[in-house]
């Protein structure tokens, strides 16, 4: 009897420290919060728009054409079927890759690192404009 | 009679061929008699030229128009004229224009000038006026009326909205095609006016050619593939008994029939445009008759880029597109079916492959 | 199962699956290449190939008595010949370089300007070509072919064929045959590229194929894949080669088209400068294709100099340069006016044309190399 009394204390105490542990750090549950989501949207779409206004400039390159010029609207870019095989590459590659031949040829321009910040934005802005249609990673 | 060159180009109203070939083989293509009233025009457009700074032109673009000319110099028989369909430079700038027109002077032939929006709003038309041609006007050909307009203009609270700070800042924003804060093309209010006044004097039963930059039709408006008024001039078209409305802007083959008027985009020199469905955001409206063409590869520059000659037979057009890197095609006028009709490139139900990767 | 019958019965198999295996490799594709394309109508039999191998090799098939194919496809040369342009009988000259055999065999169309679909059309070409072999028809092949005793015994073997049975067709097959043993991969660069082996190509050339597929743009027409390399693409190019021969206006465009309708493309293109500077328009007749030639594969290009449709450049470092102009030997030429799209200024620096010069020497097949 004297020790159930000594460890439901124990227990009652550990509760106590829960419990106040809890209010201050919520539960790490599976759900996103609203908020959260509404600031990570936010930040996508600062980088979306960075990347328009990187496709749409005239100084990506060094004969001052313009991604949009053939691409209005980042249509005809197929973001959805990469990794594909690249007839102007000669093997298959990602999306990435590809901005980067278009921006050593019809640009006349210098290629970027896939993790350049202008890179991951003009990305961004490709697929986004391409939202909604289905994977199909090779087609033709 | 023995046939030699000269007997056959005196014959006038020839229908043009798109290589030298010799005489025989003209005459074997086309089969039978062309009354006199038919002849050829050919139609150069959208060339784009770009400066990059002084005298440093954008290498790609001036090759298209270089390339389209030399080789429609070497069209036989000569076509009676050519038409340039607009957007010579790319922003208006007086160095572009002095350039394309350079490149132009190479053309063997009388050139007809329409206006393109990347040729009006840096100047608003000024130096092509003064130097180029004027804006709108028409002529009479071998019993055909020709008309041209000048279909890109847009309302006048966007031309001279005061957000504009430099006449710069108006060209670069017309010449984003897919800008969001553009302005919808119209041939507008003034040269309907004279639109109407001008066919007054014309018979119903002349053949007539509109050529203009904007399609006078609604097809996409996100990239201005539109004409705001264009059921205001289509029906100052509908009581003619042979319409056709030729257009530039697209860079595509484009083509279509409303009513009595046949419509159809002319190629660009300088680059392909891919077709509005494949924008997927938004919905558009390419006209069902079209065979699109197939998705170009950016390494060969000149792909879905050319020309065109133009044999006009008892008053309907007939194009041939001159594809330096695609199979040439054919858009003809179909007399039973009444309108134009893909001579190699059929409709949906049958297809040649190749046509649906855009 | 018994142990002897065990022992018989895994002797067996190892047996099937060692015969399996040898006919396998006997048909596998080298290193590098895609499996070989073969007709229907014409599968190779070893018969056949030393029948070919014979005829591409006699000389009697020419009026002087001294022209074989060999001649300008000569193995010690690559299958070509060394010469700017090729020399029939009585060392008349033709107005284009002999391209090589080896590989040949994967091509969709033969001769420069791609006139004729197959190796079996091809083959029958230049005995009858006023600068090459110079007979007047075919029919002196065949009286010595259905009269030879040694012929007449390859002939049968190869085609159950004898007497007049013997045709042209029979000549031309045979020949083909020959010339699709004519097949070599596993160069250095297969076996870097595809063989996994990084040592196999040099430093330099290493760097050369990034600038093969990069900035020199090259892989576009001298293609490499994913898994094989035909180094072509198998279309036909205005690079600028012949720009200078070309004719200038409507007439003498026209006089040429004459010339080609009248005497046939064979004749017409290697006996005029003018002609034969059209390329693929000749066959065609579209103005798509006027001064465009098919792309090579540049397997074995170490061994065939000199270099383009007409051999109007000596060196791969001349035609190097003639590429970074941008389809022009000097800088200072004018640009062609109906240069293929594809075709534009490089920008190489110069140890960039001399890795790019390196690697091509890496396509190089051992069993060709020059000794």
């Amino acid at each position: 009897m004297k020790d159930i009394r000594k460890y439901s204390g124990v227990l009652l105490i550990t509760l106590m420290v829960t419990a106040v542990l809890a209010m201050k750090f919520p539960a790490q549950a599976d759900e996103f919060t609203k908020e959260d989501e509404a600031r990570w949207t936010k930040e996508f779409m600062t980088v979306v728009n960075e990347g328009s206004k990187l496709f749409h400039s005239s100084s990506l390159g060094k004969n001052k054409v313009s991604c949009d010029q053939c691409h209005p609207n980042a249509a005809n870019t197929h973001p959805e079927t990469y990794p594909k095989f690249q007839k102007q590459i000669g093997r298959v590659i990602t999306l990435f890759e590809m901005v980067n031949w278009c921006l050593r040829n019809p640009l006349e321009g210098a290629p970027l690192a896939a993790d350049d910040p202008k890179m991951i934005a003009l990305l961004a802005y490709i697929h986004y404009e391409r939202r909604g249609v289905p994977l199909a990673p090779g087609k033709h | 009679m023995k046939m030699n060159r000269r007997t056959f180009l005196k014959t006038t109203g020839a229908a043009a061929m798109a290589s030298a070939l010799p005489i025989s083989l003209v005459r074997m293509a086309f089969g039978e008699k062309s009354p006199a009233k038919d002849f050829s025009f050919a139609y150069i457009s959208d060339a784009h030229i770009q400066q990059i700074e002084g005298s440093k032109f954008v290498r790609n673009w001036d090759m298209g128009l270089t390339r389209a000319i030399q080789e429609a110099n070497l069209l036989t028989p000569r076509p009676d004229f050519f038409f340039f369909g607009g957007d010579l430079a790319q922003l208006g700038k007086r160095e572009e224009l002095d350039h394309g027109l350079e490149i132009l002077s190479k053309l063997r032939g009388k050139i007809y000038y329409v206006m393109g929006e990347h040729d009006y709003y840096l100047d608003l038309g000024k130096y092509w006026e003064s130097n180029i041609s004027p804006l709108w006007y028409s002529f009479d050909h071998k019993g055909v009326h020709f008309v041209v307009l000048t279909s890109i203009l847009t309302y006048d609270t966007w031309t001279h909205h005061t957000k504009w700070t430099t006449p710069m800042d108006r060209m670069l924003a017309m010449a984003r095609l897919d800008n969001p804060e553009g302005s919808p093309f119209l041939v507008g209010e003034k040269q309907r006016a004279w639109l109407k006044r001008d066919l007054e004097k014309v018979d119903k039963s002349t053949p007539i050619v509109l050529c203009s930059h904007s399609p006078i039709q609604k097809i996409y408006k996100g990239w201005n593939f539109w004409t705001d008024d264009a059921e205001s001039v289509q029906t100052l078209l509908k009581p003619f008994n042979k319409v056709t409305v030729i257009y530039g802007h697209v860079h595509q083959i484009q083509y279509n029939q409303v009513g009595n008027i046949s419509f159809h985009a002319v190629m660009a020199t300088a680059w392909p445009w891919p077709y509005p469905k494949s924008y997927v955001q938004d919905p558009s409206h390419l006209p069902n008759l079209t065979v699109p063409m197939n998705r170009a590869d950016p390494f060969f520059e000149r792909d879905a880029t050319g020309w065109q000659f133009i044999n006009l037979r008892t008053g309907n057009v007939d194009m041939h597109y001159q594809l330096p890197d695609n199979g040439n095609r054919s858009v003809v006028f179909n007399r039973k079916a009444g309108r134009p009709q893909d001579a190699k490139y059929q409709g949906v139900g049958s297809r040649v492959p190749p046509q649906t990767h855009y | 199962m018994r142990t002897k019958a065990r022992v018989f019965k895994q002797t067996l198999w190892a047996a099937v699956i060692a015969a399996t295996l040898v006919t396998y490799a006997a048909f596998a594709a080298p290193l590098g290449l895609p499996p070989l394309p073969v007709p229907a109508d014409n599968p190779i039999t070893p018969e056949k190939v030393k029948l070919g191998d014979k005829l591409f090799h006699d000389k009697r098939f020419s009026s002087t008595g001294e022209v074989s194919c060999a001649n300008c496809h000569d193995k010690e040369k690559g299958f070509t010949d060394g010469l700017q342009v090729s020399e029939g009988i009585n060392k008349l000259k033709g107005t284009r370089n002999a391209p090589t055999v080896i590989n040949a065999a994967y091509l969709h169309t033969q001769f420069w300007d791609g006139r004729e679909p197959t190796l079996e059309a091809q083959s029958a070409g230049p005995f009858i070509n006023p600068v090459e072999m110079a007979l007047p028809n075919h029919e002196p092949i065949l009286k010595i072919v259905r009269t030879d005793p040694e012929y007449l015994d390859l002939f049968k073997k190869a085609f159950a064929k004898t007497g007049n049975g013997i045709t042209m067709k029979e000549v031309e097959q045979a020949i083909a045959s020959f010339e699709r043993t004519l097949v070599s991969g596993n160069s250095p660069f297969d076996r870097y590229f595809y063989g996994g082996d990084k040592t196999a190509m040099s430093p330099a050339a290493v760097r050369g194929l990034d600038v093969f597929i990069n900035q020199g743009r090259c892989v576009s027409c001298h293609v490499i894949e994913q898994t094989q390399a035909l180094f072509t693409d198998n279309r036909f190019h205005m690079i600028g080669s012949g720009a200078k021969q070309m004719p200038k206006n409507l007439d003498d465009l026209a006089a040429a088209v004459e010339d080609v309708k009248k005497r046939g493309t064979d004749i017409a293109v290697l006996s005029n400068e003018k002609t034969s500077s059209l390329g693929r328009y000749a066959v065609t007749r579209d103005l798509t294709d006027i001064g465009a030639f098919k792309t090579p594969t540049l397997r074995n290009i170490a061994l065939t100099a000199p270099y383009l449709h007409d051999g109007s450049l000596k060196t791969l470092e001349e035609v190097i340069q003639f590429y970074n102009n941008g389809g022009r030997e000097k800088e200072t030429d004018p640009v062609p006016e109906l240069l293929s799209g594809g075709i534009r200024p490089l920008n190489l620096s110069k140890e960039q044309e001399a890795d790019l010069v390196e690697f091509l020497k890496a396509l190089t097949s051992a069993e060709f190399a020059q000794k």
